[in-house]
Order: structure tokens, then C-alpha cells, then sequence
């Protein structure tokens, strides 16, 4: 591959997140579109700037309620997975409750949260972590469970312990899985902990989106979504350098 | 010194259940592999080869008959860690370097190591070990850099690090061209040489199975049973060229012919 095309594959994510805003931008100037309906998007980044203070006390609340519930779902969800994966009798038994928990839109749950928790950080902590539970469990019983058979014969050729050959073995095979399902999870908690401050609470960016939008005040409502979009994609883009480095050894991550 | 055990299998029964059909595998297969002694089994797909070895090496629980290895049973065998394991594919950790991967099996299971008598053997022996396998410019790479034919050499490696009295191999060179696997074969003996570990090799390569073996045992399926057992009277040490001697010659036709025969 030539340096050319090489610099050219490098800049083309930043090339079409530039060319949407600048779509955006020109349709809001050119059609004289009302910033009620649309603002354009230097209005927008301006008023965050403005205010930056006030989206970074926000941003912390949710990021703290999203990160917790993310750790909490895939402690648990590791725990399950574990247990499931060494045990047919405990997996045929939770597989229909998780089943379950994934057919229901859990979104409905933040209410019941918010009365079994009350209105502070702990019932967006639970319904950010309902959220990310599901694909981390799936994923981690896949990937614990996807290991090579001449690899595990190895092992129990020594006698290995389960203990021995769950480190050794089965946690690093679960790794590409694991990572798949960290950077669904982290969109899917960040949505869970706004769902919990839709409901109920008194900060955070989803709180404060809701209070825009009952009270018209376009420029917080749409700086919201934008200081969201920016932790999201931060988010995403930090996950995806952790797995560059952990999973080097691995195919997903050389053919990048 | 090392007490090599012989391998005695008598009556060996080994019955499948594939939905809701039994499938005999293996029905009273007789089988003694003298200590120290080098033993190929060969047969066509599916004749029991891997069943055998699998049952040998306690990895499969067995339906009939014994399996003595010298005076333990597969599972005591294993858990003492007297079988150096080889399996199909090298079966690497691939997020392990390859000197990580050479000491793996020595490092499972620390207490117990393979050969009593001695200690397990030190960094330096797998070092030692790491560039007698032809590898000692690669010990820090990783298993996705290295060829087919030096990922079996690591696995090679691997087994030999255990200094176990047992090797029980599985069509280790089945993936490899032939010009790797005549290099892999004569690899193979040079490090055999300087341990004289009982061996049980699966193939289903005849070249495989007479360079390398004091005894061909020839599986005909289904069930798996013993048709011919050839001792291979080539001296040794084994050099390159060996294939071109008459003796040699004689062996293969005579475990073709029993292969044929097997089949018919």
C-alpha cells in the first residue's frame, strides 16, 4: 500500500465527520432554518463552550452512573457466564431467564429501580448495568465456552485444574468476544444511565436534555446530545486502543 | 535415572453414542508398547487412531478392558504429568510468546512434575531445548509470526520441556508440506534420542510412521482392530536418505499392503 492511500484511509474518518457537520451547517444557512427546529452545529459546540462548566459537571454524573453500571454488568455477567460455562445443568436453567431479561425492553424497569433505589446515583447504576448485562453474558458463555479442543487436551494432559485452565486458557480465548461486546455495552450503559435520569433525578445529561426540552431551551437540549455524542465516541475510541494493545496477538486487531 | 514405562492395553472397548446410536469405536484391542520403545499407529480416517491415543492418555474415559502405563493408570499417569502431549495442530497460545509457550505444560500444575527422579527442567534447559528446535531468533516472537512448520517445532519443543517419560503424539505433521515434515521427522528423533521415552505416534503417513518408528501397528475400522504389527529393522540413529534403502522399501510395501487390506 502506497503512503498516499495510506494517508488518505487514515483521514477518511475525520473526512466524513466533517463533511456531515458541513452538510449540516450549510443546510441550516442556506434554507434560513429556524435553530426552534435545527440549529447549526457552531452554534451548538458554541454554546457548550460557553457553558463548558456546567456540560462537564453534567458529563460526570452520567459518565460515573454509565462506567459503574458498565463494571457492574460485566462483573456479573463474568460471574454467570463462568458458572454457566462449567456447569450444562446451571446454563440450561438461566438461558431462558436471560432470554427473558433480553426479550423485555428493560427500559420499563427504570421505574421500578427508581423506586427500589430512590432518586440518587444507585437506580441509574442499576439500570445502566440491566442494560449491558445481556450482551456481555451472551458474548462471555460464547467465549469461554469457543475453545480450541487440541488446546484444552493439552492442558488436561497435565492435569490441569479448572482454575488453571479458566486463567490460561479460557479467559484469554473470551477476549475478542469480550471486547465485542464491551463496545456495545458501552453505548448500551451510557443509554441506560440517560433512560434513569429521564425518569427521575436532578442532574446529569439526561436530566438536564429532559428540563431543555420541557422548557424550549433549544441551544441545552441539542449541546446534550452533542456532549453525549462526545463521550460516546471518546468512550468507543478508548476501548478500542485498550483492545489494540491486549488483543495484539489476535486477527481482529493485525488486520485493522 | 528415568524409569520408562511400558504401555499395556488389553481388551480395550471404546463404544460412541452418536444420537441415540452406538457407535463401537474400538472393540477388545490388544496392544503392549515396550519401554523406551517408538510405536506408530496407522489406519485410515476413522479406524480409532485418535480414540486410542485419547483413551491412552486418560482424555477419554474408556467402556471395557485396561490400560496400564507401567504401573499407573492413564489418569494417575496424567496427573503425575508423565505424558509429553503432542496434538494435531500445535495448538499455541497465540497471545504467548514462543519461549512462554514452550514452558506451558511445565508450568500447569507446579506442583507435580514430570519426572520424579529429576527436577523439571530449569529456563536454561528450555532455552537449550528452544534453540535446538531452530528457534533460539524467535523465543520473544509471537505464534502468529512464525510458519506452520515453527509452530510445530515450538509444539515439539513444548512436550520435550516436560522431560516426561511418555510422548503421545497425534498426526503432529499432517498440516505440513513434505519437505517440512522430512525435516519435522528427523527433528523429531534427534530430540527422541537424547531422552528414550516410551512413544505412541498416531499418522497416517507411511514415510512418518517407518522412519521414525521401532514398530508400525496397522488399525483397520470399524471397529478399530490391529491387522499388522511390522517391526521396523532399519538401524538407528536414522540419517536422511534412509528412504532410499531396500529394507525401507520392504517395510512400506508391507504396511501398504496391510492398509489395502484394512480397506478391502
Amino acid at each position: 500500500m502506497t503512503t498516499r492511500r495510506r494517508s488518505a484511509l487514515a483521514a477518511a474518518p475525520f473526512t466524513g465527520i466533517l463533511a456531515f457537520f458541513g452538510v449540516w451547517e450549510a443546510y441550516v444557512r442556506l434554507l434560513d432554518i429556524r435553530p426552534l427546529t435545527l440549529p447549526a452545529p457552531t452554534r451548538i459546540v458554541g454554546h457548550v463552550v460557553e457553558n463548558l462548566g456546567f456540560y462537564a459537571d453534567n458529563a460526570a454524573v452520567t459518565v460515573t452512573e454509565a462506567v459503574l453500571g458498565l463494571v457492574l454488568a460485566f462483573v456479573a455477567a463474568m460471574v454467570v457466564a463462568t458458572v454457566m460455562t462449567h456447569s450444562a445443568l446451571v446454563e440450561r436453567a438461566t438461558w431462558p431467564v436471560i432470554v427473558l431479561i433480553q426479550s423485555t425492553p428493560v427500559i420499563v424497569l427504570a421505574p421500578v429501580f427508581l423506586r427500589w433505589f430512590g432518586l440518587g446515583i444507585m437506580s441509574k447504576v442499576a439500570t445502566a448495568a440491566l442494560f449491558a448485562f445481556v450482551p456481555f453474558v451472551s458474548n462471555a458463555v460464547t467465549g469461554l465456552r469457543s475453545v480450541d479442543a487440541d488446546r484444552l487436551d493439552l492442558l488436561h494432559s497435565v492435569d490441569a485444574s479448572t482454575a488453571e485452565i479458566f486463567w490460561r486458557l479460557r479467559l484469554p480465548s473470551a477476549l475478542p468476544a469480550l471486547f465485542a461486546a464491551g463496545r456495545i455495552c458501552i453505548s448500551l450503559s451510557l443509554v441506560g444511565a440517560l433512560v434513569g435520569e429521564l425518569y427521575g433525578g436532578s442532574e446529569g445529561l439526561g436530566f438536564q436534555s429532559r428540563t431543555a426540552a420541557s422548557r424550549s431551551l433549544i441551544d441545552q437540549l441539542w449541546g446534550s446530545i452533542f456532549a453525549l455524542a462526545f463521550i460516546g465516541i471518546t468512550a468507543t475510541l478508548l476501548l478500542l486502543a485498550v483492545e489494540r494493545r491486549v488483543l495484539r496477538w489476535h486477527d481482529s486487531v493485525q488486520s485493522v | 535415572m528415568t524409569v520408562l514405562p511400558a504401555i499395556d492395553i488389553v481388551g480395550l472397548t471404546k463404544v460412541f453414542d452418536r444420537s441415540g446410536e452406538s457407535l463401537v469405536a474400538l472393540d477388545g484391542l490388544d496392544l503392549r508398547i515396550e519401554a523406551g520403545e517408538f510405536v506408530s499407529i496407522i489406519g485410515p480416517s476413522g479406524c480409532g487412531k485418535s480414540t486410542l491415543l485419547r483413551a491412552v492418555c486418560g482424555l477419554l474415559p474408556i467402556d471395557g478392558g485396561r490400560i496400564a502405563i507401567g504401573n499407573e493408570s492413564p489418569t494417575e499417569a496424567r496427573q503425575r504429568k508423565h505424558f509429553g502431549f503432542v496434538p494435531q495442530s500445535p495448538a499455541l497460545l497465540q497471545w504467548k510468546t514462543v519461549r512462554e509457550n514452550v514452558r506451558l505444560l511445565r508450568d500447569v500444575n507446579p506442583r507435580t512434575h514430570a519426572n520424579a527422579s529429576t527436577e523439571a527442567a530449569t529456563d536454561a534447559d528450555i532455552e537449550h531445548l528452544i534453540a535446538q528446535v531452530g528457534l533460539a531468533d524467535a523465543a520473544d516472537a509471537m505464534p502468529r509470526q512464525l510458519s506452520g512448520g515453527m509452530q510445530q517445532r515450538v509444539s515439539l519443543a513444548r512436550a520435550f520441556a516436560l522431560r516426561a517419560p511418555v510422548l503421545i503424539m497425534d498426526e503432529p505433521f499432517s498440516a505440513l508440506d513434505e519437505i517440512t515434515r522430512a525435516e519435522m521427522r528427523f527433528l523429531l528423533l534427534q530430540l527422541w534420542r537424547e531422552t528414550s521415552a516410551t512413544v505412541l505416534f498416531v499418522t497416517h503417513n507411511i514415510d512418518d510412521a517407518i522412519v521414525l518408528s521401532d514398530r508400525v501397528v496397522v488399525l483397520a475400522g470399524r471397529p478399530g482392530r490391529v491387522i499388522a504389527d511390522e517391526r521396523i529393522t532399519l538401524a538407528r540413529p536414522r540419517h536422511e536418505g534412509i528412504e532410499d534403502d531396500p529394507v525401507y522399501h520392504r517395510h512400506a510395501a508391507t504396511v501398504r499392503h496391510a492398509l489395502h487390506l484394512g480397506r478391502s
